[in-house]
C-alpha cells in the first residue's frame, strides 16, 4: 500500500511539472483523455493508504460505496464541460483545482466505492458513462464552432472521436460481460477470492 | 462433470500415445506448405542478390520487382503464416487433448481458403499485373484479383483464429479454474493478435477493391498506409511471439532446465498484445502529414514494446546460466561451454536470440526521428528485417522443425540430421552476416532499397556501393544453400527418418514457483485493454488525415 501511495504521488507530481503538464494540455484529446485519467489514477494507487489510515471516515460517509461514486461521477462530468478545459489553461485556480479534485476526489472515492458496490451496480455505472461518451462524442464531432477557445475545430472532433471510441470499448466490455459467464471457466473459490 | 473426465482421459492418451493421425496430417500440411514455400521464395532472394549485385541481368518477362513481390509475400506472409499456424494447431492438440472435430474442419477450411488467396495472389504477380511489393499501399495499384487473394487469405486466418478460441474455450470450460497451458496461452495471444491485427488491413483492402476496379477515381494514401503498418508491425510481433514461445517453454526443456516464471511469461505476452497495434507507427516515422507532437507520443508507444523484449531477454540468460551451472558451469562466462552448442534445437534458436540483440537495437535505431531520417528506405531497413525475421524469427522455426516434424510424424531426429541442422545453421548465420551486415552498411552509405541494380550513370557514390552489393550476393548464395539444406532436413524428417517416438517439449516450472495471478486469463479485459490503447494510439492521427484530407491519389502502375 505504501509503495502504492509513493507510485500514485510521484504520477501526480511527474504530472504537475511544467513541460509534462504544457505537452499534454496542447493537444485536446490528450488533455481531456489522457491527462485527466492519469489525474485519476494517481489518487486510485494513493487511496489505499488513505483508506488504510483513515477508515473511520470511510466507514461514515462511504460505507455502501454509493456516496463515493456519486462524487466521482460529479467530478468526471464536471471536467468534461467544454468550458472547463478552457479554464483549466488560463485560470491558475481552476489548474490547480483539476490536480485536486481528479486525483482526491475522483481517484480516492471510486477505490473506495468499486470494492463496495455490488457487480449490478458496476455495470449500471458503466453503461451511464457509455451513454454519456456517446453524447459527447456526438456533440464534440457535429457542433460546427470552436467549444473551447484554446483548441481548434480539428482537435475537437479527434476527442469527439476519442470519446466514441471509448464508449465503444465500454460497450464491448459490457457485452464480454453480460455473453460470458466466469463460473463456466472458473471455479467458485477464485470468482470469491476475486471479490474478497 | 463427465465431460471432464472424458477430456483428462483423452489427454493422457494425447501424452501417451502422441498426437492423432487426424491433427498430425493437418499441422504437417501447414508446415510442407511453409517450407515449400521457403524453397521457392529462397530461389527468388537469390535471383534478387545476384541482380542487385550486377552479376545477373533478369530476363525481360521476369523483372525485378516481380521477383521481389513474390519474394515477399512467400516468405513474409506465406512461410510465415502457415509455420505459425501449423506449429500452433500441433500446440492445441498436444496441450489440450486433441483438436475438436469442429475445430479441425476449421483449419482445414482456412488452409483452403489461404491457399485459394495465395493462388490468386502469385497468379497476378506472375502475370506482372500487380509488382507492388508485399507492402501493397496505395498509390501503386496492382489488379483487383490480387487484393481479392488478400481477402481470402484473412478469412483463412480468421478462420484459425476462431477455431483457436473454440478449443480454448472449451478446454477452459472443461478444467474450470484452471491456467491454460503455457503453450496454448502464447497460442491465444497470437491468434488475438492475428484477428485483431487484421481487421485494419482488410479495411484497407475493401478500400482499395473499388479504387483498383476504377469505381471510385481517388484514395487517401495517408489512411491506407497508416491501416496497412497497424497490420504489418502486428504481423512482425506475432512471428515474433510464435518465436518466443519457443524460447521461454521448449528451449529450457531441451538443455535440461526449468522454465523461467510462469507470471512473467504470461505478463509478457499480455503486454505483447496489448501494446502492440499502435506500435505500427513508428514504420510511418517520417511521412509527412504526421504532427511532431503525435509522433513523439508514439515513440513512447514503440519503446513500449521493448520492454517486455528486455524482460525475455533477461528470463532466457537467466535459465541459461542456472541450468549451466547445475552442470558444473563455473566462471563468469565460461559456464556457456555447458550448454548443448551441438544439438541443433537448441544452437538454432540460441543463435537466433544472439542476433535478436542487434536486431532488435537497429529497430530502435528505425523508431528514433532523427536517426531514421539516415537510413528510411535504404537497404538498411532490408538489412534489419533479414536480421530479424530472417535471422531471429526464421532460425528458430528451423530450430522447432528438428522436434516437431518427427513429432508429427512419429519418426526421430538422427544423429546425422542433426549434423545436417548443425550445418545449416552455421551456414546461415554466415550468410547473414554477410548479407545483412552488408546491407545496413551500404544503406548507411545511401543505396536505396527496392531498386534494381543501376549505376545512375555511374555515379562515383553508387559505384563505391558495388562492393557492398557483391557480400550481399554471397550472403545470399549461402542463405540459399542453408535453404536447400534445411527443406532436405524436413522432408527426410517428415517422409524417410526411421520410425519412433519423438517428445514433444515442454519444460516444467521451478518447485517452489510462486502462483500465477488468475486475472491472466481474463482475456476480455486484457482485449478491451488492448482496444482502448489501440484508440489512444489512432484516433488523432486517423482523424487529422480523414479531416484534413489532400484530393487523393488515383491509381499508379510504375513498373
Amino acid at each position: 500500500m505504501k509503495n502504492q501511495f509513493i507510485y500514485g504521488f510521484l504520477l501526480l507530481i511527474f504530472l504537475a511539472l511544467p513541460p509534462v503538464a504544457n505537452l499534454l494540455e496542447s493537444i485536446m484529446i490528450v488533455h481531456m483523455h489522457m491527462q485527466m485519467p492519469l489525474l485519476v489514477i494517481a489518487g486510485f494507487l494513493m487511496a489505499g493508504l488513505i483508506q488504510q489510515r483513515l477508515p473511520q471516515f470511510f466507514k461514515r460517509w462511504n460505507h455502501n460505496g454509493v456516496p463515493g461514486i456519486l462524487l466521482f461521477s460529479i467530478i468526471m462530468v464536471y471536467w468534461m464541460i467544454p468550458r472547463l478545459m478552457d479554464e483549466a489553461l488560463t485560470v491558475q485556480s481552476v489548474e490547480l483545482f483539476k490536480y485536486i479534485s481528479l486525483p482526491f476526489l475522483a481517484g480516492v472515492p471510486l477505490r473506495d466505492s468499486w470494492q463496495k458496490i455490488r457487480p449490478s451496480f458496476k455495470n449500471v455505472i458503466i453503461s451511464c458513462f457509455s451513454i454519456l461518451f456517446f453524447a459527447m462524442g456526438w456533440l464534440y464531432i457535429t457542433w460546427p464552432e470552436q467549444l473551447c477557445n484554446n483548441y481548434l475545430l480539428i482537435e475537437q472532433i479527434t476527442l469527439g472521436w476519442g470519446f466514441l471510441t471509448m464508449a465503444v470499448c465500454m460497450v464491448i466490455y459490457l457485452i464480454y460481460n453480460t455473453l460470458v459467464d466466469p463460473s463456466d471457466y472458473e471455479e467458485p473459490s477464485e470468482l470469491s477470492l476475486e471479490e474478497a | 462433470m463427465g465431460t471432464a473426465v472424458n477430456q483428462s482421459f483423452k489427454e493422457k492418451t494425447n501424452k501417451v500415445l502422441g498426437i492423432t493421425p487426424e491433427d498430425a496430417r493437418l499441422t504437417k500440411s501447414y508446415l510442407f506448405v511453409a517450407f515449400a514455400a521457403l524453397l521457392l521464395g529462397g530461389v527468388l532472394g537469390l535471383l534478387q542478390g545476384l541482380n542487385r549485385a550486377g552479376l545477373l541481368e533478369l530476363p525481360s518477362w521476369l523483372n525485378y520487382y516481380q521477383v521481389l513481390t513474390a519474394h515477399g509475400l512467400l516468405l513474409v506472409l506465406v512461410l510465415t503464416a502457415f509455420f505459425t499456424v501449423g506449429y500452433f494447431y500441433a500446440v492445441l492438440s498436444h496441450n489440450l487433448g486433441g483438436l475438436l472435430p469442429k475445430v479441425r474442419k476449421m483449419a482445414w477450411i482456412g488452409f483452403g481458403m489461404k491457399l485459394v488467396g495465395f493462388v490468386l495472389a502469385v497468379i497476378s504477380v506472375i502475370l506482372n499485373e500487380a509488382s507492388v511489393m508485399y507492402t501493397f499501399y496505395p498509390p501503386m495499384a496492382a489488379s483487383p484479383i490480387f487484393y481479392y487473394g488478400l481477402v481470402f487469405i484473412v478469412l483463412g486466418v480468421w478462420m484459425c483464429a476462431f477455431g483457436a478460441f473454440i478449443q480454448v474455450a472449451n478446454w477452459r470450460k472443461n478444467n474450470k479454474g484452471k491456467h491454460v497451458p503455457i503453450l496454448s496461452f502464447f497460442a491465444t495471444g497470437v491468434f488475438v493478435l492475428l484477428f485483431f491485427g487484421s481487421i485494419p488491413v482488410t479495411i484497407e483492402v475493401l478500400v482499395i477493391i473499388p479504387w483498383a476496379h476504377g469505381w471510385v477515381e481517388t484514395i487517401n494514401v495517408m489512411v491506407s498506409r497508416t491501416l496497412f503498418w497497424a497490420f504489418g508491425h502486428t504481423l512482425v510481433n506475432i512471428w515474433y511471439l510464435t518465436a518466443v514461445s519457443a524460447w521461454y517453454v521448449v528451449v529450457p526443456k531441451l538443455i535440461g532446465g526449468r522454465r523461467f516464471s510462469d507470471t512473467l511469461t504470461r505478463v509478457v505476452i499480455i503486454l505483447l498484445v496489448i501494446l502492440n497495434i499502435p506500435g505500427g507507427f513508428h514504420h510511418q516515422i517520417i511521412d509527412p502529414g504526421i504532427a511532431e507532437s503525435v509522433k513523439f507520443l508514439h515513440v513512447f508507444m514503440s519503446l513500449a514494446i521493448g520492454f517486455p523484449s528486455l524482460m525475455t531477454a533477461y528470463a532466457m540468460f537467466s535459465v541459461f546460466e542456472k541450468t549451466a551451472r547445475k552442470r558444473g558451469g563455473k566462471g563468469l562466462f565460461s559456464w556457456f561451454k555447458k550448454l548443448p552448442w551441438g544439438d541443433v534445437r537448441f544452437l538454432a534458436p540460441m543463435i537466433a536470440m544472439i542476433a535478436f540483440i542487434p536486431g532488435g537495437a537497429g529497430g530502435i535505431v528505425q523508431s528514433t526521428n532523427q536517426l531514421n531520417q539516415v537510413v528510411h528506405n535504404t537497404m538498411w531497413v532490408v538489412g534489419h528485417f533479414h536480421l530479424t525475421v530472417g535471422t531471429t524469427v526464421v532460425l528458430t522455426f528451423f530450430g522447432i522443425s528438428y522436434w516437431l516434424v518427427p513429432y508429427l510424424s512419429k519418426r526421430v531426429l538422427t544423429p546425422a540430421i542433426n549434423k545436417l541442422g548443425v550445418a545449416t545453421t552455421l551456414i546461415w548465420t554466415a550468410g547473414m552476416i554477410f548479407m545483412s551486415g552488408a546491407m545496413h552498411w551500404v544503406g548507411v552509405l545511401g543505396s536505396p532499397r527496392r531498386t534494381s541494380y543501376t549505376t545512375y550513370g555511374d555515379n562515383a557514390t553508387a559505384l563505391s556501393w558495388d562492393p557492398y552489393l557483391m557480400f550481399l550476393a554471397v550472403g545470399g548464395t549461402l542463405l540459399m544453400i542453408g535453404v536447400l539444406m534445411q527443406v532436405y532436413a524436413v522432408v527426410h524428417l517428415m517422409f524417410f527418418a526411421p520410425k519412433g517416438d519423438t517428445e514433444f517439449p515442454i519444460a516444467e516450472v521451478e518447485d517452489h514457483a510462486a502462483k500465477t495471478p488468475y486475472w491472466t486469463e481474463r482475456w476480455g479485459v486484457i482485449i478491451v485493454i488492448m482496444l482502448i490503447v489501440i484508440a489512444m494510439g489512432y484516433v488523432i492521427p486517423l482523424v487529422e488525415m480523414i479531416m484534413n484530407a489532400p484530393p487523393g491519389s488515383p491509381p499508379y502502375k510504375t513498373w
